[in-house]
Formats: structure tokens, C-alpha cells, sequence
């Protein structure tokens, strides 16, 4: 037992010690580490918070005060929860609540490539919200307006690449406008592209509160689209609104982008710009076109997530749109900025977006607590510091010498 | 290369100071000629009393957070996240307040947990030296979380309860002046914020601290020759960003006596124009003052214009000024000379 425990630690130790010194898989540590140390502080804050929760039937009640949520069945419904209990027996991987995490994971896989393309850039894309949402609201007009110009099977084939198109076209015009401000007016993109999201939330309420409103509905939407104008559901039954066509899509957007940063010439202007952007210009590269390009590429990406956040999962153009585009900035991160790791990242956030819906339901816990894990996560993640310091202090008596090296990782 | 902008920020400061002096003019001979025509009531509408009054009560939030975002980026350390500050502090200071019962008690809770926020900001970039830029996202995205997460457990919604507003400070007679009325029957946290923006002005250029401030963010290098520890002067300027950030939020909380956590949360992007404020402002506290006026300014206007029907234009569209004119204002701005060290790590050599 207790040697067992021994050589636990062992291992944890020189995982840690690892992350001081190499750079392989040094990011996925980072991030695992990250996670973990997120979930950790977020029990923390759901005990305290249930400690100043007051609620009819407590769970632990110690001397005076009144405990009122568990916080380790907060954390077991948040994960197990959102893959509809793989443990209970009878699971399918076709349950709804899994539909509803592959659903969330899809619109992720967007909006965390399209700041992950951005990153890589060197350009800090917090716009990839408004980008959706102009994306999201062309796409649904797109669609309404082209759906009684084609008819029968013509519409089912057409419409929904049709709605994509548009969603891309809205968000890569709509990125290209902080692209355009950052290389030719010097403009911070930090900044122009949290105005344009307020601007984009405005912009859209108006259009369909006015001039596109559904008459018949009391909600800020457009009218409803046609059956033909959505994601029809493959496998999973059609009320969960996931669709594994869109799934598919994502993970094509994956592997070009992947593709694009790797194996073409954009792709290592790209890089090079965001890496080492004076030697990019000496070496030739247009910087001002490489950022607008990649700001309205990476604006497209995100219009597309909009685009399939309409086609799929609402089937209108409604305001008060998620914030998916939020999320995708801790998807990016999370994932190292790297195409093929946003994926994981991506269904890691679509487990906590869709399991807090069962927190909420299961617990009194707000949902909201998705919200303060996904500025944890960034923050962990962004110092690696933190964790090549521990894996430097332990080294250091691991060789409990005085010569124990100046560490690799020193200077980033 | 940097000769020809360095040259640009005047010029650009200029030129906008120049366009909305022009505009007001403009619209003030329209207001001689022709009274009754839509201009000449826009004139009135700018110039009136109550559009001044909701100019200083928006300005607030702003310039507290603008003041602090100087002292932490002239310092080296860019504090991307005060708009996390402000939201952490609205929330607190109105829970605070309302556990304690003495609005000025919440106030209290409110800049120490935007302090204490700030303080996990420096002990992040400047101890473990993460992206100051990524760490500020993350302090606003926190914030985001935290405050509505908070408000739910302890009030069961996105909107705490209401504990009241501070209410104003009248001075007898000078209030009843036309146009500049409201300057004298306003919020205290009105005259709190004129306090700020001379207290910050007169630390940083003329206190030994505010040289040190200037220095680590300038020279560090030369601040550690000097034997100052330049980590600890730039903990102290994070800090400092905090609580003034923290004064901006509980009084934003305070002026209409509750916290509401929907969307983007009751602080809307302030925290964001107040960076603006300040690059516009070209880090000199008045500077920031004036700017904040500018988008405040359009921000007040852009209320009158919905309750007024001066023109037709839809509501929502009414609202986008005040983020337009900031995008439009840090297009002409544009690069601004930000201090030499900034967003870099310092490590001293004795370590």
C-alpha cells in the first residue's frame, strides 16, 4: 500500500520535474495540470458558495452554518453527468445529454480554432463572439431569403452550404474590420474587437427586434427557417438538435487549418508574423496583409461557428447568443493554440457547458460556475511558470547537490 | 519608422479634439440660426444641464478604472483585466453593503476585492512572469464568472437586491446654474473621482513613488542599479490599479444601488474604454479625464437621444455610439508610445 503510494508520487515528481526541462508534451501537462488545479480552486469556491447559499434542505450542517451544496457532487454531475452517466448501466452513447455535449463541442471546435488561428498570428482575437454572431444572423437571413427560390431536394442540398457560406462571408467581413484598423491604423486589436462584439450584439438586436422580426413570436427572432435550411440529424435522434454532419464539418475545418499553418506558404507567413514579426517583414512578408488575412480568416472561422450554432442547434436568429466565442479564447489556450489539440479542448469545454446544465438541475449549484472555471483555466494555463518553478524546486533536491543545473526552460 | 509615429498621436489627438470642438460649434450656430431645427435641439440637448449631470455620473466607473490602468501599465505591468476589476468590485461592494448595512462599508469590500484581484493579477505576471495580456483576459473572464455566480447563490438571480445609491451632494445656489449645474448637485463619487484624477496626477509627477513608478516601467534596469526593487514598486502600481478600480466599480454599483450580472454584466465594456481613456489621455490622469468626457459625453447624449424624439433612429442603434467613437478614436490614436518595458518580464541580476 504505502509503496505504492510511493512510487505514485515517484512518477507525479518526475512528471513535474519533466515539465521544468523538456518542451515535449509540455504543453499538454501544462494543460492537464491546468485543469486540474481549476477544478480544485472551483471546489473550493462551490463549498464556500455553499456556505453563503441559504437553502431549505442543506447537506452538511456545521455548528451554526449550513452547507448547501456537496461540492464532490457538483464535480461528479459536471463531468459524468454531461456523458449521461457512462457508469449506470444501459448508457448509449446516443443519450441526450451526450448529444447535447458533441453539440457544444462542434460550435467550440470553431470558435477555438478561429482564435487559435489568430494566436498564431500574433493577433489576439477576443472578437470571435461579435464574428459569430454577424456570421449567425447572415447565415439565417442568407437562408430565409434564398429558401423560396429553390424547391424540394434542390433546397435540402443547397440551403445549408448556402447558410455556411453566408456565416463565413459575415464573420471574415466582419474580422477583417479590426484587421484592417490593426495594419493600417496601428489600432490594438484587443480593444477594437471587444467594441465590435457590443457593437455586433446591438447591430443584430436591432435588425431582428426591427426590419427581420418574426411577426408571430414573442421572442427577439427571425422568422423560423425551413426543415430543408437545417443540419438533419445522422444517428442521433433529431430533438437534441446535434448533428453529426456538423461535427464532421468542424473536424474538416480542423485538419485545414491544420494544413494551412503547416503546408502552405500563408501558413508560414502566418506563423512567422505572429512568431517573430520583424523578421517576418525583413524575410518579405506583407505584415499588413498577413494581418488582415488572418484576422479575416480566422473572423470567417468563427462566422461558420454562428453559422452552424443557427443551421443546427436553434433554427432561427435569436439574440442573447451564447458565449461561445468566450469560450473558444479558453479553448485556444487550453489547446497551446494548436488545431488538432482545440479539439480536445473543445469536447473537455462541451463536457463542462453541457454538464452544467445537469449541476443546475441535479444541484442548486448556478450554471454559471462554467463561467469562473473558464477564467481559471486561462489564468493556470497562462503561467507556466508556476509549474516549471515546482518542477525546478523539486529537481533541485532531487540532485541535492550545488550544482544543480540552470534549467532549460529558464527563459522561456 | 518610429519617428514618423511618434508624430502621429498628436497630430491624431488634435485632430479629434479639433472635430468634436467643430461639431459643437457647428451645431451651436445651428442652435442661433434656427432654434427649432433638429440641430439647434441636438445643441440644446448637448448642452443642457442633465445631459453634464449623466456625463460625470458615466464618467466615474471610467476614470477610476482609467487612473489605475495608468499606475500599472506606466509601472511596465498592462492591465488588460480592469474591466474584471470593476465587475468584482460592483458586485462585492453591493454585497458588502448589504451585509454590513453602511453603503460606505460596501464601498470598502469593494476596492479590497478588486485589490485583492489585482493582487492575484501581479503575483501571476510578476512572480510566475505570465502574459500580461492572456492573465488580464483571464481576471476579466473570472470576474465575469464569479460576479453573476455570486449573485445567484446569494440572491437567486443575476441581479442582487437593492441597497441603495449614495445619493448627491448639493451645493446650495451654485447648483441652479444653467449648463454647469450639475456640477454642483452631483453623486459624491463624482467629486471622489476629481479627487482621484488630482491625487494620481500629483503622484506620478511629483512624488518620489511616481518616479519610481515611471522608471520601472521606463528603465528598470536603471531603478535597480538605483537600489530600488523594481518587482515590489510594480506590485504596489498593480495594486494601486485595483483599488482605484475598485472605487470605480462600488461607485458604478452605488449610482443606481444594485449589481445586475446579465450579458456583459451592469459594467458593459467601461473597464475596455477606459483603456482607450487613458492611451487617448496619453497616460496623464486629466488627460484620461478629458478623453472619458468625450465617450461619456456621447454616452449621455446617446440616453437623452432615446427618451427624446429628436430623431427616428432605432434604440439599439442609438447605442453603438459610444463604441463606435472608441474604435474611431484609437484608429486616429493609433500606436501609442507605450512605456519601454512594458509587458516584459524584469528579472534583476542580484537574483
Amino acid at each position: 500500500m504505502s509503496a505504492d503510494e510511493g512510487s505514485w508520487r515517484e512518477t507525479a515528481r518526475r512528471r513535474l520535474i519533466e515539465l521544468g526541462q523538456t518542451s515535449v508534451g509540455e504543453r499538454v501537462l501544462i494543460a492537464a495540470s491546468a485543469l486540474v488545479l481549476s477544478v480544485l480552486l472551483g471546489t473550493v469556491i462551490v463549498f464556500v458558495a455553499g456556505l453563503l447559499a441559504t437553502c431549505r434542505d442543506p447537506v452538511l450542517t456545521i455548528g451554526g452554518s449550513t452547507l448547501c451544496y456537496d461540492p464532490f457532487y457538483v464535480f461528479d454531475r459536471l463531468f459524468l453527468g454531461a456523458l449521461g452517466d457512462p457508469f449506470a448501466g444501459g448508457w448509449s452513447p446516443l443519450n441526450p445529454q451526450f448529444a447535447l455535449t458533441l453539440r457544444e463541442t462542434t460550435v467550440l471546435v470553431f470558435t477555438g480554432l478561429s482564435v487559435a488561428l489568430a494566436f498564431r498570428a500574433g493577433i489576439f482575437n477576443i472578437g470571435t463572439q461579435g464574428q459569430l454572431v454577424i456570421g449567425g444572423l447572415l447565415s439565417a437571413l442568407t437562408v430565409l431569403w434564398a429558401a423560396p427560390l429553390v424547391s424540394g431536394g434542390l433546397g435540402a442540398v443547397l440551403l445549408v452550404p448556402l447558410g455556411i457560406l453566408a456565416g463565413a462571408v459575415g464573420g471574415g467581413l466582419y474580422g477583417a474590420i479590426p484587421g484592417a484598423l490593426k495594419a493600417y491604423a496601428e489600432a490594438n486589436e484587443v480593444i477594437t474587437t471587444i467594441m465590435l462584439n457590443f457593437v455586433a450584439v446591438l447591430v443584430a438586436r436591432y435588425l431582428v427586434t426591427g426590419p427581420f422580426n418574426d411577426p408571430n413570436s414573442q421572442a427577439n427572432q427571425t422568422p423560423p427557417l425551413p426543415a430543408a435550411g437545417r443540419f438533419p440529424s445522422v444517428v442521433f435522434d433529431p430533438r437534441t438538435d446535434f448533428s453529426l454532419l456538423a461535427l464532421g464539418l468542424a473536424l474538416v475545418f480542423v485538419a485545414g487549418v491544420y494544413y494551412l499553418l503547416t503546408a502552405t506558404a500563408f501558413g508560414y507567413d502566418l506563423r512567422t508574423a505572429g512568431l517573430q514579426p520583424a523578421a517576418a517583414e525583413y524575410g518579405g512578408v506583407d505584415a499588413a496583409r498577413t494581418v488582415v488575412s488572418s484576422l479575416t480568416l480566422s473572423g470567417a472561422i468563427g462566422g461558420v461557428g454562428g453559422a452552424v450554432y443557427v443551421l443546427m442547434i436553434l433554427g432561427t436568429f435569436q439574440t442573447g447568443v451564447p458565449s461561445y466565442g468566450f469560450d473558444g479564447i479558453t479553448v485556444s489556450i487550453l489547446a497551446g493554440n494548436n488545431p488538432v489539440g482545440v479539439v480536445f479542448a473543445a469536447l473537455l469545454f462541451g463536457v463542462l457547458k453541457s454538464g452544467s446544465t445537469v449541476v443546475a438541475f441535479a444541484t442548486n449549484v448556478p450554471p454559471q460556475l462554467v463561467g469562473v472555471l473558464r477564467g481559471l483555466i486561462i489564468l493556470f494555463v497562462a503561467m507556466p511558470e508556476l509549474f516549471r518553478l515546482i518542477g525546478r524546486r523539486l529537481a533541485a533536491r532531487e540532485e541535492e547537490s550545488a550544482t544543480a543545473a540552470v534549467g532549460g526552460g529558464a527563459d522561456d | 519608422m518610429t519617428e514618423r509615429f511618434d508624430g502621429v498621436p498628436t497630430s491624431g489627438r488634435a485632430l479629434v479634439a479639433m472635430a468634436t470642438a467643430l461639431l459643437l460649434a457647428g451645431l451651436g450656430v445651428a442652435a442661433l440660426v434656427a432654434p427649432t431645427s433638429g440641430p439647434g435641439r441636438l445643441f440644446g440637448l448637448v448642452v443642457s444641464s442633465s445631459t453634464l449631470g449623466a456625463t460625470l455620473r458615466l464618467s466615474v466607473p471610467i476614470v477610476f478604472a482609467a487612473i489605475g490602468g495608468i499606475f500599472a501599465e506606466k509601472s511596465g505591468v498592462i492591465n488588460i483585466g480592469l474591466e474584471g476589476l470593476l465587475i468584482i468590485a460592483a458586485f462585492a461592494a453591493v454585497f458588502g453593503a448589504d451585509v454590513t448595512g453602511s453603503l460606505w462599508l460596501g464601498f470598502l469590500v469593494g476596492v479590497v476585492a478588486a485589490t485583492a484581484l489585482a493582487g492575484l493579477f501581479a503575483v501571476v505576471c510578476i512572480e510566475f512572469r505570465a502574459d500580461q495580456i492572456i492573465a488580464g483576459l483571464a481576471v476579466w473572464l473570472i470576474a465575469l464568472g464569479l460576479a453573476p455566480f455570486g449573485s445567484q447563490v446569494i440572491y437567486g438571480g443575476p441581479n442582487t437586491d437593492s441597497v441603495g445609491t449614495l445619493g448627491t451632494v448639493t451645493v446650495p445656489g451654485l447648483a441652479d446654474l444653467p449648463v454647469v449645474g450639475a456640477l454642483f448637485d452631483a453623486s459624491p463619487a463624482v467629486y471622489l473621482m476629481f479627487l482621484a484624477v488630482g491625487a494620481a496626477w500629483y503622484t506620478l509627477n511629483r512624488t518620489t513613488f511616481g518616479r519610481w513608478v515611471r522608471a520601472a516601467g521606463e528603465n528598470p534596469k536603471a531603478l535597480d542599479t538605483a537600489g530600488v526593487d523594481v518587482s515590489r514598486v510594480r506590485y504596489a502600481a498593480v495594486l494601486l490599479s485595483g483599488a482605484f478600480s475598485g472605487m470605480g466599480g462600488a461607485a458604478l454599483a452605488f449610482s443606481i444601488g444594485q449589481f445586475t450580472g446579465n450579458g456583459p454584466t451592469m459594467v458593459n465594456g467601461k473597464g475596455f474604454i477606459a483603456i482607450v481613456a487613458y492611451l487617448f489621455g496619453n497616460y496623464n490622469p486629466v488627460g484620461a479625464l478629458l478623453s472619458t468626457a468625450l465617450f461619456a459625453g456621447l454616452d449621455a447624449v446617446q440616453l437623452r437621444l432615446q427618451t427624446s424624439q429628436l430623431y427616428a433612429v432605432p434604440d439599439s442603434l442609438v447605442q453603438t455610439i459610444p463604441f463606435v467613437a472608441v474604435i474611431v478614436v484609437l484608429a486616429f490614436v493609433g500606436r501609442t508610445r507605450l512605456p519601454e518595458a512594458a509587458g516584459e518580464h524584469y528579472e534583476s541580476g542580484e537574483e
